[in-house]
């Protein structure tokens, strides 16, 4: 049996003494699209961020592997050029630092890390520009600023044609899906699913889902109160849409 | 002794004092004296350092001190060693008599605000020139300072003819030298409808003491459009002066300041709108690296006359160090009802939410932090035409800051 892209197991995370995650443990086997859904405050985010390196949590105990590797002892920059990508939920603005400067700086991290030459720059705009079109993006958001002054669905279809460009061994999308339009959502959907493939894994982090009815997941796993209470296949998504997340908490709390 | 002690008995043994003008502004420093860190609008300047220039004595004309830096294209070029022009590296075109006259005819602009190092530049400058622009020009000054003298005075005034565009290009440089002091006087009168495009470059030894004075009168409709970078010396202060006269009158000041380890780098920007209609944009960044101090003082004042004035400031400091320090004061005096005013000041650190982001895309540490700086810095120095001496500009900052990679492209 192959390595799983993601093993996360009996994960401990704490902020400023808090407890957040409280064993949480997941496997995403390469190929697959696994959705982690759940109330505010269930650690969903907190979860994606961990993955990613960000400052400022404490991982008290349990462990998290990427492709084999210790994914908690590498940094944030390392975690990035082998593969993984993480799509912000608040996209931040950079004013200043030019859209496809970073885009480019990003790729060229990635190959180098390939041990391939940086992009020709011809290539890289055309690759770019093929992307944008998909996206139905203006390509005049090439040359401004990291998200600055773009409207909440540009800074999220951003964040896709980042990936789109970067083609991440594992995708970690945190909420892409909210503050989205229907047009919006339908256009991230389909980002999204042109980058499954068998190499390829994805972690959708989301509250409700209808980003799910665009993205079908092979698994669905619900996170709240910092464990993993359910994992089941898409119907969980259905039902939890059908009788929300408070029957899982009562038969939790029942346990 | 003290240093105005000093200075007096300096120049009072100079066997050359030609011009009643330098006369009169010696007289003139004896009486106002040196501006002491007490006074408000000196509270950041390190004055102490006067007191440890060895000789106030500007030095004798010389060969060039370093290579001259490559000429901007179409841009008439003078060349100015310790203040002394320097023909044979100027353009002839830029040396006639109708454009660039001695010091017989150089006017004093009457000022408001504190001009005192101004006068050290007036006293001791052995060559001060006045150009009268009555044509479009496009100039460079280069002003280099030697190794042999111990001080280096620059004493200019610009005249430009009503309806007149000029684009000038000021740069001061120096080498790695010993302690010297560089002391620069810069005079502007903008006649109506005068537009001048004015870009300036303070790369002097980071060992220098660097006094810079500028001041500046708009007529009606004229237009000043000034870009600054100041990377120091070891102290550096810049006072500017632009009294916005006429109506319709604009201002677009533009500056950046950076300092490293010890350096002190002071800005003091005084405007005052004394005509309807008058525009005056200000914005300044200051990066502060290690234990650096940079501080800016942007003080407008609106009188009861500029009505339809409109003033945006905008001030922003940038922290990078545990010692690092940047002072930020906005001032704003309005004398009038009929008035639009912005203006915002904001210091701090780099973003840990920005720097986190590109981290997750794969930039280090190191590399996420140098794009955010370039980035700030960013705001003035992308501002500035050429792109050689944008490059110029940018080039002087990293090797100030000590840090290659801000002399990258970013964009």
């Amino acid at each position: 049996m192959s390595v799983p892209v993601l093993q996360v197991e009996n994960l401990h995370v704490s902020v400023a003494g808090t407890p957040v995650l409280r064993g949480i443990t997941l496997s995403v086997p390469a190929g697959e699209v696994h959705a982690i859904m759940g109330p505010n405050g269930s650690g969903k985010s907190t979860l994606a961020h961990v993955l990613a390196g960000r400052p400022g949590y404490e991982v008290t105990a349990g462990r998290a592997q990427f492709d084999g590797m210790n994914l908690l002892a590498m940094a944030p920059e390392a975690r990035a050029r082998a593969g993984l990508f993480l799509g912000f939920q608040y996209p931040v603005e950079i004013p200043g630092v030019n859209n496809a400067y970073l885009l480019k700086a990003a790729l060229n991290a990635r190959r180098r890390e390939r041990g391939e030459p940086e992009i020709d720059a011809f290539d890289f705009l055309n690759a770019v520009r093929a992307q944008m079109r998909a996206m139905q993006m203006d390509e005049n958001l090439l040359t401004r600023g990291v998200n600055e002054g773009f409207s909440g669905g540009e800074k999220k279809r951003n964040e896709i044609l980042q990936m789109l460009v970067l083609e991440p061994r594992l995708a970690l999308l945190d909420e892409t899906d909210s503050g989205l339009d229907i047009d919006a959502l339908r256009l991230v959907g389909h980002g999204i699913n042109s980058l499954r493939s068998p190499q390829r894994s994805v972690v959708l982090v989301t509250h409700y889902q209808r980003l799910l009815e665009y993205v079908v997941p092979d698994r669905v796993h619900v996170l709240a109160r910092g464990r993993i209470l359910r994992s089941g296949d898409r119907e969980l998504a259905l039902e939890l849409e059908r009788r929300g997340y408070d029957w899982l908490l009562e038969e939790a709390a029942a346990a | 002794m003290s240093a105005l002690e000093r200075m007096l008995d300096e120049f009072a043994s100079l066997s050359d004092q030609a011009g009643a003008q330098r006369q009169a502004a010696a007289q003139r420093l004896r009486i106002v004296g040196l501006p002491a860190r007490g006074e408000d609008s000196w509270r950041y300047a390190n004055l102490r350092a006067l007191d440890q220039v060895r000789s106030f004595l500007p030095g004798a004309a010389g060969a060039l001190p370093l290579p001259l830096p490559p000429a901007l294209p179409g841009y008439l070029r003078l060349v100015l060693i310790d203040g002394r022009l320097h023909r044979e590296h100027s353009s002839a075109e830029a040396t006639t008599p109708d454009l660039l006259r001695g010091a017989t005819a150089l006017p004093e602009l009457e000022a408001v605000s504190d001009q005192r190092l101004g006068l050290i530049a007036s006293v001791f400058a052995a060559d001060p020139l006045e150009l009268v622009i009555n044509a479009p020009l496009a100039l460079e000054i280069v002003s280099l300072s030697s190794a042999a003298a111990p001080a280096s005075y620059l004493n200019l005034a610009l005249r430009v003819a009503p309806g007149v565009d000029c684009r000038l290009v000021e740069r001061h440089l120096g080498g790695p030298e010993d302690l010297r002091l560089v002391c620069v006087r810069l005079g502007l009168t903008l006649a109506e409808g005068a537009i001048v495009h004015h870009q300036r470059l303070f790369a002097v030894s980071a060992q220098a003491l660097l006094f810079d004075t500028l001041q500046a009168h708009l007529a009606a409709h004229a237009e000043y459009r000034l870009c600054q970078v100041a990377m120091g010396g070891s102290t550096a202060r810049s006072t500017a002066e632009v009294r916005l006269q006429g109506v319709g009158a604009t201002l677009d000041w533009q500056a950046l300041a950076a300092g490293a380890g010890p350096q002190v780098n002071d800005t003091m920007l005084t405007v005052l709108h004394e005509a309807p209609a008058t525009r005056s944009q200000q914005l300044f960044r200051g990066l502060s690296n290690q234990r650096a101090h940079v501080a800016c003082n942007a003080d407008t004042r609106v009188a009861a006359a500029a009505r339809g004035a409109r003033v945006t400031q905008s001030l922003r400091g940038l922290l990078d160090g545990a010692g690092a320090e940047v002072d930020l004061r906005p001032q704003l005096t309005i004398d009038t009802d009929d008035i639009q005013a912005r203006h915002g000041a904001t210091t701090g650190k780099l973003d840990e939410d920005l720097l986190f982001y590109l981290q997750a895309r794969g930039l280090d540490l190191d590399a996420a932090r140098a794009l955010l700086k370039s980035a700030f810095l960013g705001e003035v120095l992308g501002s500035i035409e050429p792109e050689a001496l944008r490059r110029e500009a940018q080039r002087a900052t990293a090797l100030r800051l000590g840090d290659d990679a801000l002399a990258e492209p970013w964009q």
